[in-house]
């Protein structure tokens, strides 16, 4: 009995626990959570530094002000000037980046083993000793800004800010990460070193360091510098999660060919209880890839759209719920209405059992894919600790996903889905799509 | 590391069907990847794109599954399943759990031989490939101008044409020309295996023999295209239409891995855009701060001899000559000056680092083995980095001299039109892309 209950429980689970290699988790004195897993089957190392200092924290009128100080990190140090710091990251062969989104920051590094020392000083070097030098200052808003124009001749992007900027009027998930026209012009150094000296503390940080690196290692070569970093008060900010609640329609019209649609509405935070069962609803209904019901009716059946997906955006605070297609102008309006008559059939009919089943069997079987790479590993472990999931959490989540039944699936579909209350962005040729 | 020689098993099923096999035991998972020897160089003046439509079709279901079904199939497996074609070749993939290997197999070896082309079906899937031509092509100006390069630069060679086809052949297709093309295509012999992940090679063989050993060998297709003639001088294009900042594009005629100086042509670009210390950065960025991003790039894998590229988007309120101006200067240099030591020294530990880097995927790995073995063998990609560390400053000037030069080059330039609802303006790709299903 109790063998064959254990064969019955290893054939149902293996592949995702083994697929989890082992991770430690310390945190050092100055409260620093460090996260490691040694994986030696290729001779380099990937280190992800996580700040709780994403834009949700540019404080009103200075929208940009958390991208730009990331970025501002390799842009010169005491020791060395930008100049510099790339000439040795290329000479290296290695690659460090700094950026953030709505909620965190991160620093990356990936270096070759033979390297570990030279990459760690010069990642230490510009997370500790940034200048924010006011010339490379100015060049990084000049760039962005003209990213942010370039930005405007790719229709879905274009489609997307307008969404965030309506959905989040009065919020700080509603404003561009790298800013805006106007704010950036604005900047200064003085805004961005304060910035920086406010948030960039060990207290307020998640080290997450994967691959051919031991825990020797770790301790004699990166903790040593870790353990000079001060630690700082944070401050707390408000955050007020408003959101708009009245159906808008925005329309933008441009000289292309398709219809680029966005529907959408408010969604849930990451640790809202029913993110499963939200997450086996969205597969079904446009999150399946190939096999979902948006694709089902608007690609296969009709040939309306090339790709059309929907998909919830949990951050610390509610993010967006959208459904995102794409149609030649004239089929606008029917794509729209099947879009609409998709999320009213998931919250008046119960799933089919099949349906369910293969959900549950794609997201717990997929799982081991979200981990097979130092790069994937290394943001997985960074946001599993960043959103309190657990260390435990590939174990958990199969049990997670089982447990979604077909009427926990319309219960969320009928609490979270408003096809009558949504936001309708459509960047289009207005006229050939009969909406203007 | 043991050099892939040493590591890839290949053995050719007497069908005729190459098996390319690499042992990976890092996490429980393979990637299983078919490769069919036909892309857009294969197809005809008029039915063009004619092989990427022929990639959409084959989810359409066989004579044992019905339409969509593959797909569903293997999500239901913990899978993710795709396809993707390009000038060489149309590549099909499944990426799952080691345990659920078998169900790829059998369903990429029922497709290989009975896929079910159903007029229908073919009709609707029409309009989603010309929807994904609006979305790749027809709204994004940069894609437009890299198009016009390409059909002006190869005159005779198929590369003239794009890999999704022109609009105007894709609604001339008929379910009669996608027959022929999947009966002439779709065989062992211009097809083959790679597999890489957590496997026993024999094990894994003798699945594979079991579903693909049966099937008929099929006919070599002829495989000879031509090749442009040398070009006799400077091809000058642009392209007017809505968009916001200049955009520039220079193709130079140059050979594939074939010839030893494509690895030259190799580290030449990664001197001028590898990284923000590269020459291109340096000089167009930061000192003359013409550009938003400037890029240099080849194809060192294409079947057929290719474009090596120099790219960039213009800051506002630039002109496109002063950035043309500053892109020969550094194109001189390369012929005038010697590279120094450093310098190339640098440029070869970006692209061994880089090499290393990409062998942390199953999947990556098993592309690049395929795409040399489309191009030449698989083995080559053992010579990759011994060929790279070989490349000598005089080779780099050489090369330069020979292939960097206006009379072998066509210049495109995106001219931007204001938008049409007349908003004031402020002041002020890629050749290979694969279309993917």
């Amino acid at each position: 009995m109790t063998l064959a209950f254990l064969l019955f429980c290893l054939c149902l689970q293996p592949k995702v626990v083994s697929a989890m290699p082992p991770v430690q988790r310390t945190v050092l004195p100055n409260q620093l959570i460090l996260l490691f897993s040694q994986e030696s089957s290729l001779p380099f190392v990937t280190i992800q530094l996580l700040i709780d200092s994403g834009s949700r924290r540019d404080p009103s009128g200075e929208e940009g002000l958390s991208y730009l100080t990331a970025r501002g990190l390799l842009l010169g140090t005491s020791r060395r000037t930008v100049t510099a710091i790339h000439e040795e990251l290329d000479f290296m062969g290695a690659s460090l980046s700094s950026s953030s989104n709505r909620d965190y920051a991160t620093l990356s590094l990936q270096v070759l083993k033979k390297d570990l020392e030279k990459g760690w000083d010069l990642f230490m070097d510009v997370l500790t000793q940034p200048t924010f030098p006011e010339e490379e200052i100015k060049r990084e808003v000049e760039k962005t800004l003209a990213a942010i124009q370039s930005a405007e001749d790719q229709p879905d992007q274009v489609a997307e800010k307008e969404f965030q900027r309506t959905l989040f009027p009065h919020n700080p998930y509603g404003h561009p990460v790298d800013g805006t026209k106007e704010s950036l012009p604005r900047m200064t150094r003085e805004a961005m070193v304060r910035f920086y000296r406010t948030y960039y503390h060990p207290n307020n940080a998640i080290l997450t360091v994967v691959g051919d690196i031991s825990a020797d290692e770790v301790k004699t070569k990166l903790l040593p510098s870790l353990a000079k970093w001060p630690k700082a008060a944070i401050p707390e900010i408000s955050f007020k999660p408003s959101f708009a609640e009245e159906e808008k329609t925005l329309k933008i019209d441009r000289g292309i060919t398709q219809a680029n649609i966005i529907i959408g509405q408010i969604g849930v935070s990451r640790d809202n209880p029913d993110y499963y069962a939200l997450t086996v609803m969205n597969y079904i209904l446009g999150g399946g890839g190939f096999t979902s019901r948006l694709v089902e009716e608007i690609r296969n059946k009709r040939g309306l759209a090339y790709s059309v997906a929907s998909f919830f955006d949990p951050g610390k605070y509610p993010g967006s719920f959208q459904i995102v297609l794409q149609t030649k102008n004239s089929s606008a309006r029917e794509a729209i209405t099947l879009s609409l008559q998709e999320m009213e059939r998931i919250q008046k009919e119960l799933v089919s059992e099949k349906e369910l089943e293969g959900a549950k069997k794609y997201l717990i079987g997929s799982f081991p894919m979200r981990l097979n790479t130092q790069g994937k590993l290394v943001s997985f472990l960074t946001q599993v600790e960043y959103y309190g999931l657990g260390l435990d959490y590939p174990e958990k989540y199969p049990s997670l996903i089982r447990s979604v039944t077909r009427e926990e699936v319309l219960r969320v579909a009928k609490k979270y889905l408003h096809p009558r209350n949504h936001i309708l962005v459509i960047v289009a040729n207005l006229k050939e799509s009969g909406m203007e | 590391m043991a050099g892939l020689r040493e590591r890839v098993f290949e053995t050719v099923l007497p069908n005729g069907l190459k098996v390319i096999l690499l042992e990976d035991h890092k996490a429980p998972l393979v990637t299983f990847q078919v490769w069919y020897r036909v892309g857009s160089r294969n197809e005809a003046w008029g039915k063009t794109g004619l092989s990427h439509m022929l990639e959409h079709m084959m989810f359409k279901g066989t004579k044992k599954i019905g339409p969509e079904a593959f797909s569903k199939i293997i999500q239901e497996n913990g899978g993710n399943d795709n396809a993707f074609t390009s000038n060489d070749y149309t590549a099909y993939y499944e990426n799952l759990s080691a345990d659920r290997v078998r169900v790829a197999i059998d369903l990429e070896a029922d497709r290989m031989q009975n896929l079910s082309l159903r007029e229908e079906d073919f009709r609707t899937e029409r309009m989603v490939v010309m929807e994904e031509r609006r979305l790749r092509t027809e709204d994004n100006p940069q894609s437009v101008l890299i198009e016009q390069i390409m059909a002006t630069a190869f005159q005779t060679q198929p590369y003239h044409w794009p890999v999704i086809g022109w609009m105007e052949d894709i609604a001339r297709f008929t379910l009669e020309d996608l027959k022929a093309h999947y009966k002439t295509y779709y065989n062992p012999i211009n097809a083959f295996l790679v597999v890489v992940g957590d496997f026993n090679k024999e094990e894994l063989l003798s699945k594979i023999v079991e579903a693909f050993g049966s099937q008929a060998k099929g006919v070599a297709p002829d495989q000879k295209r031509d090749t442009d003639p040398p070009q006799i001088g400077e091809r000058r294009i642009s392209v007017k239409k809505e968009a916001q900042l200049p955009f520039l594009l220079l193709g130079y005629h140059v050979p594939n891995l074939r010839e030893q100086d494509s690895y030259a042509l190799e580290v030449i670009a990664t001197i001028l855009s590898g990284g923000k210390s590269s020459r291109l950065y340096l000089s167009l960025v930061r000192e003359k701060r013409l550009v938003l991003t400037a890029d240099a790039d080849q194809s060192l894998v294409s079947r057929d001899p290719s474009l090596f590229t120099l790219s960039a988007e213009l800051l506002p309120g630039k002109e496109v000559a002063e950035v043309e101006k500053a892109f020969d200067q550094e194109i001189e240099r390369l012929q005038r000056e010697r590279v120094g030591e450093k310098e190339l020294e640098k440029a070869v530990n970006q692209l061994e680092a880089s090499f290393i880097f990409g062998q942390d995927s199953i999947f990556n790995q098993a592309i690049l083995l395929a795409r040399y073995e489309i191009a030449l063998s698989w083995k080559t990609l053992d010579d990759y980095l011994p060929f790279i560390r070989k490349v000598t400053p005089e080779d780099i000037q050489r090369v330069a001299k020979k292939y960097l030069i206006p009379e072998n080059r066509t210049v495109g330039i995106l001219i931007p039109l204001p938008s049409k609802e007349g908003k004031p303006l402020p002041p002020g790709g890629d050749t290979k892309g694969d279309a993917v299903r």
